[in-house]
């Protein structure tokens, strides 16, 4: 008896087994990282496919980030600290319509990526030097490099810090103080 | 124009509202991809290092920049309304949902950091779409089976986020919601005032939300009168979370799973009770 391959069933049964393949590898990324999702994560979901569907869990995001910086015009002469407007309020309509979140969770992101970071380079390097090679840390020295000078030679640095945001009662933390980095 | 006699088509069309509501918010903030913005191509790029990514990613350069962008954002917006007028199943309907998942694909290798878990499960619905619709090849059954996999992934994200909420002090302790609402990036003034002043609601809402996130499965293999009060559950629980944290693309992405577990519940041969 010969089979006759039906297109239709050939591509029914690709299409099942990749959804299956989908839903297994969201499954097995889940909690804890393992050697098999942390292949999956980094090494074939290129386009980040792999969802992590961990919400505010195990350690909800309760402090705002906030992300100042300051000038070195000479070695006696510092301005003030200016903090980047991130962590606005929202409006009345951000139910339905809240394009400021973009802004507040790409900071978030990259600070995240950045504190997570923090202790295998010190436990690789022993210091944080290398740390500034780090995509998330080139982000943040650039977003702050926009900003207009004090002078034409002066030196940036920036400092990531932390608050609790409306409950006063913890005072705001500092996270990373970058060195200057000439502009 | 269509009609929403078909699961797959209504899926689309809730997803498409948020689709089109966070594209004109991209839209709106396109800046952020500007030379001097935060995640400007000049220096996204750097996380891909390997020479092979690089050459893939070579065709992308310009589109990438705040024009490229633009003109990209417009395009999605067109053709998520053409998707208010052409069927799913429909030669046209495909074409455009194919190009608005191109769309969020490729859009996807710039905006690595902040996006968030409601534009995975849109991606990921876009994708079961075309996959399970392709005019000729796709048949009644793979559409159900596509179908299925939304309905599984949903219920599969509430009950990984309430088993994480579960093995967590802070949520069983009932601080967790508190705290969030307090920040500025996820709260609200008036939610913490309130809060402070009702202690009891923090623990009845921590718990209520670890309890109905990992049993939500069960919506599957219930009653249709009792899974509906999960789904009921779930609209007002997407609602606040829009109002108080401003998460309003989590609500779309995540209402437009519904009709799937609708379906599913419904294909069920035998319920609990």
């Amino acid at each position: 008896m010969i089979l006759k391959l039906d297109p239709t069933v050939i591509y029914e049964t690709v299409v099942t087994v990749f959804l299956a393949s989908w839903f297994l590898a969201t499954i097995l990324c889940q909690f804890k990282e393992t050697k098999i999702s942390w292949l999956i994560r980094y090494k074939i979901d290129f386009f980040n496919l792999i969802p992590l569907w961990t919400f505010f869990a195990p350690h909800p995001g309760k402090r705002d980030y906030h992300l100042l910086f300051r000038d070195k015009i000479s070695d006696a002469d510092y301005s003030e600290w200016q903090e980047m407007e991130i962590t606005e309020e929202r409006t009345f309509w951000s139910w339905l319509w809240n394009p400021e979140k973009r802004d507040k969770k790409i900071l978030s992101d990259v600070v995240q990526s950045l504190v997570a970071s923090i202790p295998s380079y010190r436990e690789k390097t022993g210091n944080l030097n290398l740390l500034m090679f780090s995509t998330p840390y080139i982000i943040v020295l650039h977003a702050v490099s926009q900003y207009k000078k004090r002078s034409q030679d002066c030196y940036r640095q920036f400092m990531l810090a932390e608050s609790s945001g409306y409950q006063k009662e913890t005072e705001p933390a500092l996270i990373l103080l970058s060195v200057f980095h000439q502009m | 124009m269509i009609l929403l006699n078909d699961i797959s088509q209504t899926v689309l069309i809730i997803l498409s509202i948020g689709l089109l509501i966070s594209t004109l918010e991209y839209l709106k903030k396109v800046e952020i991809f500007s030379p001097n913005g935060l995640l400007s191509w000049n220096v996204m790029q750097l996380k891909w290092t390997k020479q092979d990514q690089k050459s893939f990613l070579k065709p992308f350069f310009k589109l990438f920049s705040a024009q490229g962008l633009t003109v990209l954002f417009v395009i999605r917006c067109l053709l998520i309304i053409g998707l208010f007028f052409f069927p799913l199943q429909s030669t046209t309907g495909w074409v455009l949902i194919s190009l608005l998942g191109a769309s969020l694909l490729v859009a996807s290798l710039a905006t690595y950091y902040g996006s968030d878990g409601s534009d995975q499960m849109s991606m990921l619905i876009i994708i079961t779409l075309i996959l399970c619709n392709l005019p000729v090849l796709a048949s009644s059954k793979l559409r159900d089976i596509g179908l299925w996999f939304i309905a599984l992934q949903a219920c599969l994200s509430y009950a990984v986020a309430g088993i994480a909420k579960l093995v967590s002090s802070e949520w069983r302790s009932g601080t967790a919601i508190k705290d969030v609402f307090s920040t500025k990036t996820y709260g609200s003034k008036k939610a913490t005032l309130f809060l402070q002043k009702y202690p009891a609601a923090n623990r009845f809402l921590c718990w209520n939300v670890i309890i109905m996130e990992s049993i939500f499965p069960l919506c599957l293999f219930l009653p249709w009168e009792f899974a509906l009060i999960f789904l009921i559950w779930g609209f007002i629980f997407h609602f606040f979370t829009a109002v108080i944290m401003g998460l309003n693309s989590f609500f779309w992405a995540f209402m437009a799973t519904y009709p799937a577990i609708y379906f599913v519940n419904h294909q069920m041969s035998w319920h609990l009770f």
